[in-house]
C-alpha cells in the first residue's frame, strides 16, 4: 500500500503560486533560531493553503479519499463512528472511527489511539477487527477505518433474555471464536487487555470479531513492570486486583472464563462495584487465594482478603451453575478461572481441549441466533466510541476509569 | 499458525517498510525532486527575479539525516533508554530517509518528536513538559508540532522487529550446545549488542533485512564461528543449499553494517567536516513556510476550524441516498434523549 509511489501528478506549482503570495501574508512570527532570515518571509498559512503536499500528506490524503464518510452511527466522548463506503465500490461498507482530541490531555496524541493503531496494524486474522487503514484529517484528528461489523455484540444477544435463544452449541462457537481470537493475540505477544461481551462485535455473516485494543500492549520484557490498572473490573482476574506490576497472558484467559460464564449464565458472573467487592465476589465465586492454592500471592502489593476463606470451589458447585456446558465444558471453565496464574490454562491449551470436539458440535456461523432490527448497527457505534476500560453498569456510571498515564504501562 | 517467516511477512515492518535497494534509492529521488519543484515554485511566486538555490542531492539528504542520528545516539542516557528506544529511533527516522522531508522540516525539531513519539508508542509514557526539559531551548509544543507530520510519514505503523529478543535467544542457544567456553560466548554478545545499537540505525539495513538477519550479521562481526555453528544446526536437516542461502544473505547485511562499525560513532571531527556545507547549503534551499512547525501547525488547526462549515457532508450524505440520511435523524435524536 505505501509501498506504491503514490502520487500521480506532481503537486502543481501554478495552483501554489496562486495561493501563497505574500498578499495575506501574516507577520513573520517563525521563530528565528539562530538561522539565518531565508530570502522569503516564512509563511505558515500559505504553506496549509497551498495545493502543494509533501510525499507523506500525499499518501494521507490518497487514504482519505479511497473512503466516503457517512452517517454517524454513535457519538461518545472519546470517538465517534461514522459508517463509511469504499469509493470506489460503494457496496463495501467500513467504519470510521474518528478519535477525539481530548483538551485535558496535553501530551499530543492519546495513547488509546496509538496502542490501537500499534496493534491492529499488525493483527490479521478473522476473528479481530480489520483495520483497513488509518488517516487523519485537517483537524488533525486521527481516523480509523475499521471493519463494519452490522450484527451489534455478544452483549446485546446475552441480555435480551426475551427474545434471544441459544444452546450450547451456539455458545461452543462462539467461544471458540472468541478463544482463537486471543490465541492469536497471545501467539503475536499481544496482551489485549480488556476482553468482555461488548468488546465481541458481530459480523454480518456471524463471525464474532475482537475489538477494542485501546488498552493492548505488548508482553513486556523480563523485569519491566506494566499497569495493573486495566480490564473492565468485572472481568480483571484476581492477579491485577492485587496490584500485579509483572503478568503474562493468563490476565486475557481469566476474562475469557468470565465471558463463557456469562454465556452461559446469560448475566455477569461476577458484578463487583468497586475493586474490593470484586475481590470479595472472586473469593465467594471461585474461592479465596491463599498461599496453599497460589505460592507468592499474599506478597502482592495490594493483597487484601477478609477473614473469612472459602476453599476453592470444586466441580459440584461448576456443576450446579453451568452444568449445561456439560462435564468437558465445565472441565475448560474451571481451567479459565484458576486462580494462580501460573497454573491457569493457555489460550493454546484452550483450544486443544476435548469440549470442542465433544456434542454438540459447534453451530455453523450462518445458523447463529442473531439480534433483527437495526439495533445491531447502533450498538456498534456505541462499542467502538467507547473510553477502553470501563464498566458500563446499565450506562448509570458513565465516569470512565482515569487510567494513570504517569507510569509505565 | 504459519512459521516465523510467514508471520514477519504480514508484519507492517514487512509491508511497508522492506524495499529492494533500486525501489528505495528510487524513492528517494523522487522525494528529492518532488522537494525542489514545489520549493522552487515557492521561491520564484516570492521572488521572480532571485536564481534558485542550489538544492541538496538524494546522496547528500541522506547524509545529513545519517547524521542527525549519530548525533541523537549519545542521548540515550538521559533517557533511560533501552534497546527498544534506540531501534525505535531508528525506526520513526524512517519516514525521513524516505521522504527526504528535512527539505520542508528541521531535522533536529524532528528528531525530538522521533523521540518523545518512539518513547510513547513503546509504552514509555514520559511526561511532555520533563521530555523538553531535558533539551535546550525547546518547548513541549514544538516536541508535538510534528507528532502528526511523523505518524503520517509512518503511515501509522507503530510496531517494530528489533533484533535484541533475536540475539538474546541466540546467546541462550549457544549456551545450551555447549560447543564454546562461557567467555568466548560473553565476549560475543557485548560485542554484537554494542554494534546492534549503532550499524544497522545508520545503515539500511533494516530496510532490506528482517531482525534475525540483521542479528545474525552482527553476531559474525562479534565471532564468526559462533554463527558458522548456529547455522549449522538451524539448517541440519534442510541440507546445505538453504544453508547458505541464509549464510550468503547474513554476510551481505554484515557488509552493509560493517560499513558503519561502532567505533565511528566518536568519530565526529569526520562528520562534522562533512556535514557543515551541506547545512549551509540546507539553510538556503529550504521550505520557507515550513520551517517553524509550531506556526505551521497553528495554521493547520486554525485552517480547519474555518473550513468546518462547510464539511461536504452533504455531498458525501447524497451517496448514500436520501431516505438513509432521513432515518439518521431521528436515530440520532433517539441515542441523543437515552445518553
Amino acid at each position: 500500500m505505501a509501498v506504491s509511489p503514490l502520487v500521480d501528478g506532481l503537486p502543481n506549482p501554478a495552483a501554489r503560486a496562486v495561493s501563497s503570495p505574500l498578499k495575506n501574508a501574516a507577520p513573520a512570527q517563525a521563530s528565528s533560531n539562530g538561522t539565518p532570515v531565508p530570502a522569503v518571509a516564512p509563511n505558515a498559512t500559505a504553506a496549509v493553503q497551498s495545493a502543494a503536499l509533501d510525499l507523506s500528506e500525499q499518501m494521507n490524503e490518497d487514504e482519505k479519499r479511497k473512503y466516503i464518510k457517512g452517517k454517524k452511527l454513535g457519538e461518545g466522548t472519546y470517538a465517534n463512528v461514522y459508517l463509511g463506503q469504499v469509493r470506489n465500490d460503494p457496496s463495501q461498507l467500513v467504519a470510521i472511527k474518528k478519535i477525539k482530541i481530548n483538551k485535558e490531555y496535553t501530551e499530543g496524541m492519546s495513547p488509546d489511539a496509538v496502542r490501537e493503531i500499534k496493534h491492529l496494524q499488525e493483527l490479521d486474522h478473522p476473528n479481530i477487527i480489520k483495520l483497513h487503514t488509518v488517516f487523519s484529517s485537517k483537524d488533525q484528528n486521527l481516523n480509523l477505518v475499521l471493519e463494519f461489523l452490522p450484527l451489534g455484540d455478544l452483549e446485546i444477544l446475552i441480555k435480551d433474555t426475551a427474545n434471544v435463544h441459544y444452546g450450547v452449541a451456539d455458545t461452543k462457537a462462539w467461544m471458540g471464536m472468541l478463544t482463537r481470537a486471543v490465541w492469536f493475540c497471545h501467539e503475536n505477544f499481544v496482551l489485549h487487555r480488556d476482553i468482555k461481551p461488548n468488546n465481541l462485535l458481530i459480523a454480518a455473516d456471524g463471525e464474532v470479531k475482537l475489538a477494542d485494543f485501546g488498552l493492548a500492549r505488548s508482553f513486556s520484557d523480563p523485569y519491566r513492570p506494566m499497569t495493573s490498572n486495566v480490564i473492565t473490573r468485572w472481568y480483571r482476574p484476581p492477579e491485577l486486583l492485587f496490584g500485579a506490576r509483572h503478568y503474562s497472558a493468563a490476565v486475557d484467559v481469566w476474562s475469557v472464563g468470565l465471558v463463557f460464564a456469562e454465556l452461559v449464565m446469560r448475566a455477569p458472573y461476577l458484578a463487583g462495584n468497586t475493586e474490593l467487592e470484586q475481590i470479595e465476589l472472586i473469593c465467594k465465586g471461585v474461592g479465596t487465594p491463599t498461599e496453599e492454592n497460589w505460592p507468592g500471592v499474599t506478597k502482592l502489593p495490594e493483597y487484601t482478603i477478609s477473614n473469612q476463606i472459602t476453599p476453592v470451589l470444586g466441580k459440584d458447585h461448576y456443576n450446579a451453575l453451568f452444568g449445561t456446558v456439560g462435564n468437558e465444558g465445565v472441565d475448560l471453565l474451571m481451567k479459565t478461572l484458576i486462580l494462580d496464574p501460573r497454573k491457569r490454562i493457555t489460550a493454546r491449551d484452550m483450544l486443544k481441549h476435548p469440549w470442542w470436539h465433544k456434542d454438540p458440535k459447534p453451530t455453523r456461523k450462518k445458523e447463529l441466533p442473531r439480534k433483527s432490527g437495526g439495533e445491531g448497527e447502533e450498538k456498534v457505534g456505541a462499542d467502538l466510541k467507547r473510553r477502553p476500560g470501563v464498566v458500563d453498569e446499565d450506562k448509570t456510571n458513565k465516569v470512565a476509569r482515569k487510567l494513570d498515564f504517569g507510569g509505565p504501562l | 499458525m504459519a512459521t516465523e517467516d510467514a508471520r514477519y511477512r504480514q508484519s507492517s515492518q514487512y509491508r511497508l517498510w522492506s524495499f529492494t535497494t533500486g525501489h528505495l534509492a528510487s524513492l528517494r529521488n523522487e522525494c528529492n525532486s518532488l522537494a525542489q519543484k514545489a520549493i522552487s515554485a515557492r521561491l520564484q511566486s516570492a521572488s521572480p527575479n532571485d536564481a534558485l538555490p542550489e538544492f541538496l542531492t538524494p546522496a547528500e539528504e541522506l547524509s545529513l539525516v545519517t547524521h542527525y542520528t549519530v548525533e541523537l545516539l549519545p542521548r540515550r542516557c538521559l533517557h533511560r533508554a533501552t534497546d527498544r528506544d534506540t531501534r525505535h529511533r531508528r525506526h520513526l527516522l524512517a519516514p525521513l530517509l524516505r521522504h527526504q522531508q528535512h527539505y520542508d522540516l528541521p531535522p533536529t525539531e524532528l528528531l525530538k518528536t522521533c523521540l518523545f513519539f518512539g518513547c510513547k508508542a513503546e509504552g514509555h509514557y514520559m511526561r511532555l513538559s520533563k521530555f523538553a526539559d531535558k533539551f535546550p531551548n525547546t518547548t513541549g509544543e514544538e516536541v508535538l508540532a510534528a507528532e502528526y507530520v511523523l505518524s503520517q510519514g509512518i503511515r501509522f505503523a507503530f510496531d517494530v522487529r528489533h533484533p535484541f529478543r533475536a540475539l538474546e535467544g541466540a546467546i541462550m542457544e549457544l549456551r545450551r550446545l555447549g560447543d564454546f567456553e562461557n567467555k568466548r560466548i560473553d565476549r560475543a554478545h557485548g560485542k554484537a549488542r554494542e554494534i546492534l545499537k549503532f550499524s544497522p540505525l545508520v545503515t539500511d539495513a533494516y530496510f532490506h533485512y528482517t531482525p534475525s538477519q540483521i542479528m545474525l550479521a552482527a553476531l559474525a562481526m562479534a565471532d564468526e564461528g559462533l554463527v558458522e555453528r548456529m547455522l549449522r544446526e538451524a539448517f541440519a536437516a534442510q541440507g546445505d543449499a538453504a544453508k547458505e542461502k541464509c549464510g550468503d544473505l547474513v554476510q551481505a547485511c554484515r557488509a552493509m553494517l560493517e560499513k558503519e562499525p561502532p567505533e565511528k560513532m566518536n568519530d565526529n571531527e569526520e562528520r562534522k567536516s562533512i556535514i557543515k556545507p551541506l547545512n549551509r547549503k540546507l539553510k538556503k534551499c529550504r521550505d520557507p513556510d515550513r520551517v517553524d512547525l509550531v506556526a505551521l501547525q497553528k495554521a493547520r488547526r486554525e485552517q480547519a476550524m474555518v473550513k468546518k462549515p462547510k464539511v461536504p457532508v452533504k455531498e458525501d450524505g447524497a451517496v448514500f441516498g436520501g431516505s438513509i440520511a432521513d432515518g439518521r435523524e431521528s436515530k440520532r435524536r433517539k441515542t441523543e434523549t437515552e445518553e
